[in-house]
């Protein structure tokens, strides 16, 4: 059924950015080497099944492990290992399997069992298909099997919430992952994970947008009673699972766990097509989808490559050279700097952002119209021009000040704390219960509140430190949650390490 | 921009060689850091807004201009060496205090050095400026640690000052404006013997006589230098509001509760309280609710601190302007609320998180 629009308080559009990635895909080209990581999404570090000089194929399971909270991890190439070494990655030390291509072939064999005519399926059978083909580690907690996926077994999640708003600076295209055939696709998909959680009701939220999307899906499910779509603002960071949450479901959210504990699982699009492609058609997740974004990129567009392709490979050839450029991953507010284009992509990546590293100074910037520059406030001429883009850079604009309590960072903050007053308590080292009680361990690290500060006050690092050091003086995130939620899955969710 | 950047080098240079200029180092930077921007980079996240506090003063400004070309209109050229003299005695303060502190220079001066003239009679002579702005950014500001930390408003600390300091000058010489012509855009000052007058509030109070609201809306009365051009500062106002830079919560509860309070009182004691609507344009009320009483830092940073802190300057407002001796009540309450600020913060705290 088609729900009225939602939104929440707080957070911020960011509208109109130069460098969108047009609705185009290409194939990017086999490389000749993958490194593999062997922690992808949600999971923990499986150990290795091939060792050096082992001759796999494509979509071969390298690693497997049913006995902790992980799924399968697939070779991408057909080739041979060269070395299982651990390597630095995202800030922790990673084992990894390099793979040399060997046959160029892009013949993906299938995993056996699978069947275009799934309702004929046992369900055991598509959960040991969605577990086998890697997909159930994707986004934060997984996609719930019998196979320890994820920290709850699928019969206890209660929502299932499939989110398509797209609120970041840069966004994948809707319109892309959707196309034709591949919309029938995707509400396959939610048909399958339906009945692997019998007891879900699913919740389909997507940009307000894309009116078109939206009727179409609104059309194909009207049989469904137990799906509900929602239309949302693309407001910043409705993206987040704890925004997902109380926008949908008008539940609070137990910040500092996982939407899994309250037995809401939330996913992506490119997870429920993973879904289809694994059952219906048998398809490991080797391949994802990556929109190459930003204004440092020559040309735009999405490409789809093999899981452990390196940066290089990607961006080689792509990037503007004339200019330094800053890479990041995912989001432009909470995105890892990818400063080391050797490594590989892994399933989490959906976007790879390239912007200008501006270390110029620019003279009377302050004096500027501003016809390209994005502004909180409405202080620049490109708030009265829609047309023109925005273009993004990492200079800083300004220097850094004493705060002036403007409230830019209150009225932003999507979960209704207030940043400056605790960045002041954390600033005078004044650390204990007061701040507790303030809200700090709701802070979801959405970064808007840095973003928007005209101090230039780094407000998210300093509450992040405030964090740290109550969690240090023994005041824990547990003692604001649990006595208010009914949490599920805690053991697992304390063995899995957190991203 | 070339010639700038020479200029600045070549200065620094100096200053790397000789001991006694290395103290004016805060006072390079800050020109540096005017016409160079940053070079700074982001960390996390990885973009930032481009508004910084340089934009945000300039706007506060900019929502000033049309008041401050009004009153040279009305007062004469005169006005502008009035400012003149308020940047430079305040800015002075201001550099000593940086350099004292071996800290940067802050934007936040550009705006009380255009708002203080602005709140000050026609005729007052320009040693009181210095005086005044002096005191203002030195006791107003600095003394708290500087921008950010100040309780009080450094304008309104000034002339309250500068009032209780010299009432006879403060208070007593009104001129009318100039309203043929070219005015004051032509003449230095209105002839000395210039028509003294008493503002509208005060001939209220003496006389129960109210100004025709057109004529207190486009100028044509007597007061502060930038008090009278009432449509430009609503405009300004408004400019700000639109652009986010100023919250709309505080100024509208000032000015409603301005406007609705007299109303309820009026029953009570008649001819002390103007009706509202004349509340609203007489003195120093528009000028206050928009640009002073909403100056972050002295003002609640909570929703509802603001809503308490308007209804409480409006409330303040009338009671003064009715029943003291003072007229200037938007002044005084204004100050007295900047006090009450972080207890209205801390109570509404309280309030919301409240231990469950
Ligand atoms: S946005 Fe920055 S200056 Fe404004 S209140 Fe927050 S911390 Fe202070
Ligand atoms: S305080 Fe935390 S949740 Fe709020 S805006 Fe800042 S980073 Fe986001």
């Amino acid at each position: 059924m088609l729900k009225p629009v939602r939104t929440f308080r707080g957070g911020y559009e960011f509208k109109n950015f130069n460098g969108q990635a047009r609705p185009v895909i290409i194939e990017n080209q086999l490389p000749a080497m993958v490194t593999i990581p062997l922690k992808q999404g949600f999971g923990t570090e499986l150990k290795s099944m091939v060792k050096k000089g082992d001759v796999v194929f494509a979509g071969q399971t390298i690693a497997r492990d049913d006995s902790v909270v992980s799924s399968p991890i697939h070779s991408s190439v057909n080739g041979v290992v060269e070395e299982v070494r651990r390597v630095n990655y995202f800030k922790r030390q990673t084992a990894m399997v390099i793979i040399r291509t060997t046959n160029a072939s892009k013949e993906i064999p299938r995993i056996e069992g699978c069947s275009l005519d799934w309702a004929r399926l046992s369900n055991e059978k598509i959960e040991e298909l969605i577990y086998l083909s890697g997909v159930s580690s994707l986004d934060r907690e997984g996609i719930p099997t019998r196979f320890k996926s994820s920290i709850i077994p699928p019969e206890e999640v209660k929502h299932l919430i499939v989110h398509g708003v797209g609120s970041e600076p840069y966004n994948i295209s809707l319109e892309l992952l959707l196309k034709d055939k591949n919309l029938l696709n995707f509400l396959e998909g939610v048909k399958i994970l339906k009945r692997i959680m019998p007891n879900s009701k699913v919740h389909l939220s997507l940009n307000v947008k894309k009116k078109n999307i939206i009727e179409q899906v609104a059309k194909l499910t009207s049989q469904l009673e137990w799906l509900d779509i929602y239309p949302l603002e693309p407001k910043y960071p409705q993206g987040y699972d704890e925004m997902l949450v109380p926008t949908i479901l008008n539940q609070n959210f137990p910040y500092g766990y996982s939407a899994a504990n309250i037995g809401v699982v939330i996913l992506n699009i490119q997870a429920v097509l993973g879904v289809y492609e694994a059952v219906c058609e048998g398809k490991p997740f080797i391949e994802r989808i990556i929109a190459i974004c930003g204004p440092s990129i020559k040309d735009n567009l999405h490409i789809k490559v093999r899981v452990g392709t390196s940066l290089k490979d990607i961006l080689a050839q792509r990037v503007k050279i004339e200019t330094p450029v800053r890479v990041v991953m995912n989001s432009l507010l909470t995105g890892f700097q990818l400063n080391d284009i050797s490594l590989p992509v892994d399933r989490t990546f959906s976007h790879v952002i390239a912007i200008p590293e501006k270390r110029e100074r620019e003279f009377l910037s302050f004096m500027k119209p501003g016809k390209t520059k994005d502004s909180y406030t409405r202080a620049f001429l490109a708030e009265m021009l829609p047309w023109v883009k925005r273009s993004p850079d990492t200079n800083k604009h300004g220097e850094e000040r004493p705060c002036i309590s403007c409230g830019f960072c209150e009225r932003t903050c999507p979960v209704k704390i207030i940043p400056h007053l605790l960045a002041k308590y954390v600033q005078r080292n004044l650390i204990d219960e007061t701040i507790m009680n303030y809200g700090i361990f709701n802070c979801i690290e959405c970064g808007l509140c840095s973003y928007v500060c005209p101090s230039k006050i780094s407000l998210m690092k300093i509450i992040k430190d405030g964090q740290d050091k109550l969690t240090m003086q023994g005041c824990d995130s547990a003692q604001c949650i649990l006595p208010y939620f009914n949490l599920k899955g805690i053991e697992e969710y304390r063995g899995v390490t957190k991203l | 921009m070339r010639i700038i950047k020479n200029v600045i080098d070549n200065l620094n240079g100096l200053m790397q060689k000789n001991k006694y200029l290395k103290t004016f180092k805060p006072v390079m930077n800050a020109m540096d850091e005017f016409f160079f921007g940053t070079d700074k980079v982001t960390s996390l996240p990885h973009i930032v807004d481009n508004m910084d506090i340089k934009r945000l003063m300039s706007f506060v400004i900019i929502a000033l201009l049309p008041v401050t070309i009004a009153s040279i209109y009305f007062w004469g050229l005169r006005v502008l060496l009035v400012i003149a003299v308020s940047y430079a005695f305040g800015g002075l303060i201001e550099v000593c205090f940086a350099i004292f502190r071996k800290k940067e220079i802050h934007e936040g001066f550009l705006v009380t050095g255009l708002i203080f003239p602005l709140i000050l009679p026609p005729g007052v002579p320009l040693w009181v400026v210095a005086v005044g702005s002096m005191f203002g950014v030195m006791f107003g500001k600095e003394v708290f640690g500087g921008t950010g930390r100040n309780i009080f408003n450094p304008a309104i600390a000034g002339r309250i000052f500068l009032t209780i300091a010299f009432p006879d000058i403060m208070t007593m010489h009104w001129q009318m404006p100039f309203s043929k012509g070219l005015g004051g855009f032509i003449h230095f000052q209105n002839t000395v013997d210039a028509v003294t007058t008493a503002t509208p509030l005060v001939m209220f109070k003496n006389q129960g006589v109210i100004a025709p609201y057109l004529n207190l809306m486009f100028g044509q009365s007597a007061g502060c230098i930038g008090e009278t051009f009432r449509i430009g500062i609503i405009l300004g106002g408004l400019f700000l509001i639109v652009m986010r830079i100023v919250d709309w919560r505080l100024p509208l509860a000032y000015l409603a509760t301005v406007v609705i309070f007299p109303y309820i009182s009026n029953h009570l004691i008649h001819t002390q309280f103007a009706l509202g609507g004349f509340q609203l344009l007489s003195g120093g009320l528009l000028l206050g609710a928009f640009f002073m009483a909403t100056d972050p830092v002295t003002s609640p940073f909570t929703k509802q601190g603001r809503w308490i802190a308007g209804f409480l300057l409006g409330f303040l407002t009338v009671l003064i302007r009715g029943l003291s001796g003072y007229v200037e009540g938007v002044m005084f309450s204004i100050l007295l609320i900047n006090a009450f600020t972080p207890l209205i913060d801390t109570m509404v705290l309280k309030v919301r998180y409240k231990k469950k």
